[in-house]
């Protein structure tokens, strides 16, 4: 057979192969707005909170005010002891409460350094860390005009005073991230790893539906002219890879242009920087997929398989939670899926701005899972494409 | 009665024994559960980040930068695993992921805090990784607030005269407890764990109930099985698994609350019985995708469209409440969503039935997936039998299903 002849062969298996055709092109797409719509405003605010105020001072309503002002805050209810907020906060109405004691303002005079408490509801972190952060930052404003004013009545200089209260100043920066967003955040990663999990069912769907069980019960005469039995295996593997490859090149660059683009992630890596992850990503995915094809004995596992590994996949790809704090033996397992190093090595690169140079290791990594996955496919290719055609020749 | 019953039983005995023949099935309800759970606690099995490295750049080299320095590497959250020389190499660091955070000391840092000219620290912290960012950043502030804390009360001793507490009093004006409710340690396992075993059991229930409705297409051409499909006869089938699903429920919930301690405040009784009512709700959902493909895979991708961004929706890691319509409508169609409110509804706030009562009514409504695949079944049928009668005008339509049966059965 031609290269012109199975390369079509294999265009016609590709685009006439419904689920496949779903799962790359409507999958893809329809993630691509499905899968941010959580995250559209991007931060939490204005977190409904209850107040408990038991000191009525003036000092105690501007603390209310200046929570009630920050934009991760908004007070909407007044109660009069810890029952009442609980109990609103179990029906959901409050996240959080403020508790000013009583004598608060007496104990501040007194010098007594008073006790306020915060209360959110961590059953939901981030709503719980907006709460608190937006309680802290207020009531520690109001702490620093407490200490400038007496400064000021020691005799200190106001102007000196309000720069000066606080011995070394804290300056906390959020670096390719600036305004922690939830979308900056999940989005670039759960975007390599969407691409990667379609590309597998993609692979596994097209492989398994050639060399599959089910193929014994068709009929010979119409096995036998099939391109994947008669064809050299490292054949069907060159033009297999490369045609997903180049399908699968034009959705990335709608993710990581289109997608990015529209919804204002960082974008800052250059194309050819980017190109050398992408290519040795999408090749040992492609060829994890077919090993995935080969092993399995009907085609609707490739899906299961991919949709069961995908939640296990992101929580140990190391963007969530800490790989330091992962057990070893799990990491070492994830290390040979490719969205493992690919979702750290595009996050690094286009997201926080490394330079390729650091990324041998990482590139190095994709390229061996490359030849792994190629050589195992290549093996259990040949051996099933071997079986079948016994099968056949008999007749 | 007593004989409905005995093939009643006879019916559940065939599905166990087409169970344990099927290596796939047994692997789908027995141990691949078991094997995904232990996965995604080992990975929070941590429950709280520590030791999370950071970098220095000290430009002072006094004792109170050293001391600075210390005292972040003191914070459990922390640790200071590198110092470098430049801001240049520093950035390199914190963008290549080694380090989550660098804090940069300015020049003269000691004799600028004994002039009382107040200079600043800058600490830049990668936000990229939110969840870490957030951790490290709030764990900065803290040990230099306790730092900075500590300096103000030794200066102050002087104009206190010695009295300690007085001094604190006057470093701290006000001080603050932070009590974070239902999850006193902001343990991330009890947070994260027992959100995404429930979403990865509600995929698993969807694609298994799946295959299992697809299985005699592995032998029978969809026209022929059509023919004489009986949708009663196919819901009995599915009886038996969902008291297996029910039982794997019932395990995780035993394994987090039971085995590892972690506080259900809660009715037991509600909780069990809601994941009942999930896994009915799974299953009518599962029954709907099949009837209306007809196909294992294709039900399959809609299975994958459907439960596989269903983490993202639960409204756990994002609030519900900041999430915008159309998403919050998505959210709505997942039965898994309603049945995480329940779950928290109990084991944090031991709600009364009454309250949770919206959800309860939300899962039932999902039972109506039942009804309309049953109709579709009924078109489907209907169609088919006309497309039949028209293959075999001159033939009996019987003995060419027979035939078709033969042909396959032969194989």
């Amino acid at each position: 057979m031609t290269w012109k002849k199975l390369i079509s062969c294999e265009f016609y298996a590709i685009f006439t192969n419904i689920p496949l055709l779903i799962t790359v092109f409507g999958g893809v797409i329809i993630y691509s707005f499905l899968y941010p719509l959580p995250y559209i405003n991007q931060i939490p605010t204005e977190q409904k909170i209850a107040v408990i105020n038991l000191d009525h001072s003036q000092l105690s309503r501007t603390i209310e005010r200046m929570a009630d002002a920050t934009p991760q805050i908004k007070i909407t209810q007044q109660v009069y002891n810890i029952d009442q907020a609980k109990a609103s906060l179990l029906s959901g109405e409050i996240t959080g409460y403020l508790l000013i004691p009583q004598h608060f303002y007496r104990d501040l005079l007194l010098e007594k350094s008073p006790h306020l408490v915060f209360a959110g509801n961590a059953s939901y972190f981030l709503v719980y860390g907006t709460v608190i952060e937006g309680l802290v930052r207020s009531t520690s404003t109001v702490a620093a005009k407490v200490k400038v004013s007496r400064m000021v009545m020691k005799g200190d200089n106001i102007a000196l005073a309000s720069t000066q209260h606080t011995p070394i100043g804290m300056n906390l920066k959020p670096t390719f991230n600036p305004s922690l967003g939830y979308l900056n955040y999940v989005i670039p990663a759960v975007f390599v790893l969407i691409l990667h999990q379609t590309l597998l069912i993609a692979m596994g769907l097209l492989t398994s539906g050639q060399y599959e069980d089910k193929i014994r019960g068709k009929p010979w005469s119409e096995l036998q002219a099939s391109y994947w039995l008669v064809n050299p295996v490292w054949k069907i593997l060159l033009v297999r890879s490369v045609l997903m490859f180049v399908i699968y090149l034009v959705l990335l660059s709608y993710y990581f242009g289109y997608s990015f683009e529209y919804y204002g992630i960082n974008r800052l890596a250059t194309i050819p920087d980017l190109m050398s992850i992408i290519i040795p990503f999408l090749l040992s995915v492609i060829f994890l997929g077919s090993v995935i094809g080969l092993l399995i004995p009907r085609k609707e596992l490739a899906t299961l398989i991919v949709l069961l590994s995908s939640l296990p996949l992101v929580f140990s790809a190391g963007f969530i939670w800490p790989t330091s704090n992962i057990p070893t033996v799990i990491n070492i397992i994830a290390q040979f899926f490719p969205s493992t190093p690919a979702i750290n090595g595009f996050l690094r690169l286009n997201q926080m701005g490394d330079s390729i140079e650091n990324l041998v290791g990482i590139r190095a990594q994709l390229w061996w899972l490359v030849g792994l996955y190629a050589s195992i496919s290549f093996a259990l290719m040949t051996l099933k494409q071997k079986r079948l055609n016994t099968l056949i020749k008999p007749r | 009665m007593s004989f409905l019953c005995r093939s009643f039983l006879h019916r559940i005995k065939d599905e166990w024994q087409f169970i344990c023949h099927d290596a796939w099935l047994k692997a789908l309800l027995f141990w691949l559960p078991i094997v995904l759970a232990a996965i995604i606690w080992g990975i929070f099995s941590a429950g709280i980040a520590r030791d999370l490295p950071i970098g220095v750049v000290d430009n002072d080299n006094s004792s109170v930068s050293r001391a600075l320095i210390r005292n972040y590497d003191a914070s459990p959250t922390l640790a200071v695993v590198e110092h470098f020389y430049s801001k240049k190499q520093a950035s390199n660091a914190l963008k290549e992921g080694s380090i989550y955070a660098v804090v940069i000391i300015p020049h003269a840092l000691e004799k600028n805090t004994l002039l009382g000219k107040s200079p600043q620290v800058t600490a830049f912290y990668n936000s990229q990784f939110i969840l870490i960012g957030k951790l490290v950043s709030s764990a900065l502030l803290s040990a230099h607030g306790t730092y900075v804390a500590q300096l103000e009360t030794f200066k102050d001793l002087r104009n206190t005269h010695g009295k300690i507490e007085q001094a604190i009093a006057e470093a701290l004006p006000i001080s603050y407890q932070i009590t974070p409710l239902f999850n006193a340690n902001t343990h991330y396992g009890q947070f994260l764990v027992t959100a995404i075993i429930p979403a990865m059991w509600q995929i698993l229930i969807i694609a298994t109930v799946v295959l299992v409705l697809a299985t005699p297409l592995r032998r029978t051409k969809v026209e022929v099985w059509l023919a004489d499909v009986n949708f009663t006869e196919v819901m009995i089938r599915l009886i038996p698994y969902v008291f297996i699903f029910w039982l794997q429920g019932i395990i995780y919930l035993s394994v987090f609350y039971g085995a590892l301690h972690w506080p259900m405040h809660g009715s037991w009784f509600l909780l069990i019985f809601a994941q009942l009512l999930l896994v009915i709700a799974c299953v009518s959902v599962a029954t709907l995708f099949f009837f209306i493909t007809l196909d294992a895979t294709r039900a399959m991708s809609l299975v994958a469209g459907f439960a596989a961004p269903a983490f993202a929706f639960m409204g756990i890691t994002f609030p519900t409440t900041d999430m915008t319509f159309l998403a919050q409508l998505w959210r709505a169609l997942l039965p898994i969503s309603h049945y995480i409110n329940i779950q928290i509804e109990q084991v944090n706030y031991a709600n009364s039935f009454v309250k949770s009562s919206g959800s309860f009514a939300a899962l039932i409504t999902f039972f109506s997936c039942l009804y309309i695949a049953k109709l579709v079944l009924k078109k489907r049928q209907r169609l088919n039998n006309v497309k039949l009668k028209n293959e075999c005008v001159d033939e009996n339509i019987d003995e060419s299903i027979d035939k078709k049966i033969d042909t396959k059965g032969d194989n």
